[in-house]
């Protein structure tokens, strides 16, 4: 079921890739995807390239995927592993929900922080009361290390 | 594990609602998209409706279920006890997936189809090719019972026959067609013409529009020889289409009457009386011998730990009650055993590891707890060289993958080699992994040894 579905999702990303976004299996793994999503040009993160990895669980799509940036970023929700906090990504999964769909979403999540689910206190408290600085400081992560 | 030769022919042989899109009916899109499961994204098998509307394959939404009570579509408060099977979605989604190489063919190829036209002409053109190559790529549980039963070829073809028997109907009562043709073009029941190929008398119009390629097709199908003549343009392109199609047996008998098509099985369809639902355990009060006696029961295994009995009486309790609840032609219980069996080959006891240490979990399974099983009579011995094939070719695969790279072969090579003869490498494990000589490391001598053991065992016995 999991490696039909994967399958289907990569059929489909190959077909019609969503703007800005691309994503395929590592290697022979398909259950080891890598993607990369260009930084949307009205936030700080624009013209850098950000990069993550993406394991199907073998259960998937009744489990939701494990999605983390390899790429060093500078995110309220985004800690400094790579890891993401997305309500998608944990209790709000749906199985009806793809990687492109996700994708798109953390594209999104790029745009407009969620400062007051924060996985980064520090980031969001300057997110929330120094938007400039925070601005700043994403900018020049960007160019340091997504570009 | 060497999956990258075979990726792209998975890839292209996955079925997609866009493959309408460059054809003359890119319509159809949209409807390719409707009837699909938005959890496994195939042609929903056996449609169940959840209250808020949804409809997803009866197995994917009670799978889900067991795990979050929602809907996944719009996260609506959902149990598997709202859940209604939908004869009618099925049956016409049983109808579309028949159809939907020969529409994509015919789409692809028609020069000029137009849609009022299409309506008559796209089913007439070509009858008796089922939409096997489609299905057999996509639905594969579904189609390991049908083809046993070899009903899809029968169904496909009694729905072609149902469908084109009214226009030939029509072209037998000149009267009929008269009217009919009168009204678009002069074309008189006196205008009829023989037909070449198969000696009867139609109308010119309709022996040219449509009959003629139907004859041809069926011709080129069912014996390649009889098509001799393809003087029709229409059938000029569609022709060599449909010479690459695989020619399936039931193609020599489109023409059957129809008894049970789609629309009779739906008539005929209600609810199962004589199966009862099966009902969810509350397994911490449950004492292992009751867990057992359940099990057996049921005709089920009571070998493995406590866990795997749970999560065997937990997926036979779905596979039953998606079968006998919601499906419109229930399989037998046996059947059911067998699918438990290949279910729980692949997921019972790998439960919560990684997909890669197959080799140690294979050996920990045959050696400990399942060579008991094959001393008692209830053994399913079938289900289980069934329900291992996939692991033995992927274990070879890997084996042979491994020692390829080892001995520095190109990895196209190799690759191909796997994918030829898949067949013999179960029949032969240990000879065709040494085959190429060199064996690069220990490991892998050891890794060889034991796939050929342990498909020895299952074959031997």
């Amino acid at each position: 079921m999991s490696l039909k579905r994967i399958t289907k999702e990569l059929n489909d990303l190959g077909r019609d890739p969503p703007t800005s976004c691309s994503a395929g299996p590592v290697g022979d793994d398909l259950y080891h995807w890598q993607a990369s999503i260009m930084g949307p040009p009205d936030s700080p993160y624009a013209g850098g390239v950000f990069f993550l990895s993406i394991h199907f669980p073998t259960d998937y799509p009744f489990k939701p995927p494990k999605i983390s940036f390899t790429t060093k970023i500078y995110h309220p929700n985004i800690n400094a592993n790579g890891n993401i906090c997305l309500d998608i990504l944990k209790d709000q999964w749906s199985p009806a929900l793809t990687i492109s769909k996700v994708l798109l979403s953390i594209c999104s999540l790029l745009t407009d922080a969620n400062p007051d689910d924060p996985l980064v206190p520090e980031i969001a408290h300057i997110y929330k009361t120094d938007r400039a600085k925070y601005e700043a400081t994403a900018k020049e992560w960007t160019k340091k290390y997504a570009v | 594990m060497s999956r990258l030769p075979k990726l792209s022919e998975q890839i292209q042989n996955v079925s997609d609602p866009r493959d309408f899109l460059r054809t003359k009916l890119p319509e159809l899109v949209d409807l390719d998209t409707l009837l699909r499961c938005h959890i496994c994204k195939g042609f929903i098998k056996t449609p169940v409706l959840t209250p808020c509307g949804h409809t997803f394959c009866s197995l994917c939404i009670r799978e889900y279920l067991n795990r979050e009570l929602k809907c996944p579509l719009c996260l609506a408060e959902l149990r598997e006890s709202m859940l209604r099977s939908e004869f009618l979605v099925n049956e016409v989604i049983a109808s579309y997936v028949g159809l939907r190489s020969k529409l994509l063919e015919i789409a692809r190829n028609a020069p000029d189809v137009t849609v009022p036209h299409s309506d008559t002409s796209l089913i007439e053109i070509a009858p008796g090719d089922g939409g096997a190559h489609e299905t057999s790529g996509d639905d594969d549980d579904l189609q390991i019972i049908e083809t046993r039963e070899s009903r899809p070829a029968k169904r496909n073809a009694e729905t072609i026959g149902a469908f084109s028997k009214k226009p030939r109907l029509g072209s037998e009562k000149p009267g009929i067609t008269s009217m009919i043709g009168k009204s678009k073009s002069p074309a008189l029941p006196e205008d009829s013409a023989e037909c070449p190929i198969c000696q009867k008398h139609f109308p010119l119009e309709f022996l040219q529009r449509t009959h003629l390629d139907e004859c041809l097709t069926m011709g080129s199908l069912g014996a390649a020889t009889n098509s001799t003549s393809p003087s029709n343009p229409v059938n000029a392109s569609i022709e060599p289409a449909h010479s690459i199609q695989p020619a399936t047996r039931h193609v020599s008998e489109p023409l059957v009457p129809a008894d049970i098509t789609h629309s009779n099985r739906y008539m005929e369809s209600g609810q199962n009386q004589g199966v009862a639902r099966l009902a969810k355990l509350n397994f911490s009060s449950m004492s292992l011998q009751q867990l057992k006696a359940k099990l057996t029961s049921l005709k089920l295994s009571t070998t493995g730990s406590r866990q795997q009995l749970i999560n065997r009486y937990n997926h036979y309790e779905m596979l039953w009650n998606s079968n006998f609840m919601d499906s419109i032609e229930p399989v037998e219980e046996r059947e059911l055993r067998r699918k438990l069996a290949s279910w729980e080959a692949t997921h019972n006891s790998l439960e919560g590891t990684p997909k890669k240490g197959n080799i140690s979990k294979l050996l920990k399974k045959n050696s400990i707890t399942r060579i008991k099983d094959f001393k008692t009579d209830r053994f399913d011995r079938k289900g289980w060289i069934l329900a291992h094939q996939q692991e033995f070719k992927e274990l070879l695969e890997e084996a042979r993958y491994n020692l390829a790279k080892g001995s520095k072969m190109k990895d196209a090579t190799s690759n191909h080699d796997v994918s030829q003869d898949p067949d013999h490498a179960d029949s032969h494990p240990s000879n065709a992994s040494y085959e190429k000589g060199e064996i690069p490391s220990n490991q892998l001598v050891v890794k060889t040894e034991e796939i050929s053991t342990s498909s020895q065992n299952t074959a031997g016995i």
